[in-house]
């Protein structure tokens, strides 16, 4: 087994670029360290596009689709975005094999529900929060994916900058935009109705 | 309830109670890393030939043999008996419209049925011929006589032709910022349009939308061209100054002259008094662009004559647009009514991995950064 060219960094010390390179010189470590920084990134765009029962099994398949190519990867510095790129391709990819998407599908039902962490904050209903993540998932496709980062992957706006190879600005306006259509959307969903709409 | 921007940008300044409890509620479905499942035998990079040799020690035999073996049955292989074998994968129809248009060497018949044009390939029309290309998710695509294109990519979500020398005219309905154009002084991407666009042989070009809108990029140097206007490119500048195809000739004429002369000249001074003296509110699409085309003073004095055709929407400000704060010129953008901006920022985003180092750093020198106050 080679010795990992970065073993003896910590993950939070660890430049991306660095371990790309080493990455790609075969050194498994360094790639698993990617995975631990760019998962959740991943997992956040895939939550944005494909059924929430799904997105952990794709998240593994988007590094196994990364990895054999990773050496066509010429710039390092381009391997946030290049791997964006990977986990909406492959979001495109479960849509087109016409994986059923519907959230109640016969095979949905049949799986256990995995409690949530142990560190979670108190207990919601569930539907209340599927009806949030419902209403993040009814925006457009630019601000729902930054505000998954967000409010569900916890990442701050300078994270998902640099994460995904975006702009500062563009990130910050995809959050600002995308927030005020969302309070839009809950606004309109919890208005009660009135006897002119009846 | 009034929004803190800072909150939801970083997590600092007063928190927002409603993003708080969007926070709370939606936490659960983050991301909970599990192992990656690597497969023992996949590999992170080409084996290098030392290893080969290592773990085949019969190679270097083998591949002797295969030599002795192809050098005995070249005489059986002569041009004459060689089949050449047919391109594969990815291609687009091509429909002969006129002359004989050529894909490759191979010249179309005037009665052929379709033909294809895969990756990679070639089309050439000569000044008796043209042709239209055309694939089911993407549109139409007519070229003109004495054109050349060539397809670099035709993939689901991106298809990418090159237009070295000539003219397209293109029906577009593939998803906004699907198909690409290079050309030798700018890239144009579809916002969801039909356009035409010219590239002369010495690489300058323009751009004329007739529906929808197109961006134009190269090298941070964004342009937007929206129904009705036109821009044109110049190698190694990059795409021009947009303009309605109606402004007064006077006001065409001036920005030219403000797009030929150098920053902060003389040339360039009195060419913006006269774009600014002939504007009227609808070339508020040529001001919006030169505010990041001008400064100091001259970016006032396009602000204030903006200003006063196209009154500014609300959440910007006179500071923030001075200093090119990308919330506002997007806001101020949107408030023309000429295409949402937001999706140009997705396909920023969808291309992030194709822009240059040298583009990404000089776009991050023009964006600043400030703090966008409550409204």
């Amino acid at each position: 087994m080679r010795t990992p060219f970065l073993g003896r960094l910590a993950m939070n010390t660890s430049p991306d670029d660095a371990l790309v390179r080493a990455a790609q010189q075969g050194d498994r470590t360094a790639f698993g360290l990617l995975y631990s920084r760019y998962s959740r990134m991943v997992h956040g765009i895939l939550l944005s596009r494909v059924p929430y029962s799904d997105v952990d099994d794709l998240v593994q398949d988007v590094f196994l689709q990364a990895l054999p190519r990773l050496n066509a990867l010429r710039e390092v510095s381009k391997f946030p975005g290049w791997l964006a790129a990977i986990a909406r391709n492959r979001a495109s990819d479960f849509h087109r094999r016409g994986k059923p998407h519907d959230e109640f599908s016969e095979e949905s039902i049949s799986e256990e529900i995995d409690p949530p962490p142990p560190c979670h904050p108190a207990p919601h209903s569930n539907a209340e929060a599927h009806a949030a993540l419902d209403a993040i998932l009814s925006l457009p496709e630019t601000y729902r994916e930054t505000l998954i980062l967000r409010l569900v992957e916890g990442m701050t706006g300078p994270e998902i900058a640099e994460r995904t190879g975006l702009t500062h600005g563009s990130v910050r306006v995809n959050l600002h935009r995308g927030m005020q259509q969302l309070r839009e959307v809950l606004g309109r969903k919890a208005a009660p109705l009135t006897g002119g709409e009846l | 309830m009034p929004m803190n921007d800072d909150y939801l940008w970083d997590g600092s300044g007063t928190p927002d109670p409603e993003i708080q409890r969007l926070e709370s509620l939606v936490a659960e479905f983050r991301h909970a890393e599990r192992p990656l499942a690597l497969p023992p035998e996949t590999p992170l990079a080409p084996t290098k030939a030392r290893g080969l040799l290592l773990q085949f020690p019969w190679l270097p035999r083998l591949a002797a043999a295969a030599v002795i073996l192809l050098a005995a049955a070249l005489p059986f292989f002569s041009p004459a008996t060689r089949v050449t074998p047919p391109p594969v994968g990815p291609s687009w129809d091509v429909a002969n419209l006129e002359g004989a248009p050529q894909i490759e060497s191979q010249s179309l018949s005037t009665h052929q049925s379709a033909a294809k044009l895969y990756v990679g390939q070639t089309l050439t029309t000569n000044s008796s011929s043209r042709a239209s290309l055309s694939e089911d998710d993407l549109g139409q695509i007519q070229i003109d006589p004495n054109s050349r294109v060539r397809l670099l990519q035709s993939g689901p979500n991106h298809k990418h032709l090159q237009l070295d020398v000539g003219t397209i005219h293109a029906a577009i309905w593939a998803p906004p910022g699907e198909f690409v154009v290079d050309t030798p002084s700018a890239i144009a991407v579809d916002l969801g349009c039909a356009y035409t666009l010219h590239v002369t042989p010495d690489g300058s070009g323009t751009i004329r939308t007739t529906l929808g809108w197109v961006g134009f990029h190269l090298n941070g140097r964004d342009s937007f061209i929206p129904a009705g206007a036109m821009c044109s490119t110049r190698p190694k500048v990059g795409p021009g100054t947009p303009y309605f195809e109606d402004a007064t000739e006077s006001f065409r004429e001036a920005l030219h002259a403000f797009d030929q002369a150098e920053p902060s000249t003389y040339a360039a001074s009195t060419a913006l008094a006269a774009i600014l003296s002939q504007a009227r509110a609808k070339d508020g699409l040529t001001l919006w662009h030169l505010l990041s085309r001008t400064s100091g003073d001259e970016r006032a004095l396009v602000y204030q004559r903006f200003a006063s055709l196209v009154p500014p929407p609300q959440g910007i400000t006179r500071n923030g647009i001075l200093a090119l704060d990308p919330h506002m010129l997007d806001l101020y953008w949107n408030a023309l009514d000429l295409g949402d901006i937001s999706i140009w920022r997705y396909w920023e985003q969808s291309s992030s991995t194709h822009r240059t180092p040298a583009s990404s750093q000089l776009q991050k020198k023009v964006l600043l950064l400030k703090k966008i106050p409550s409204p």
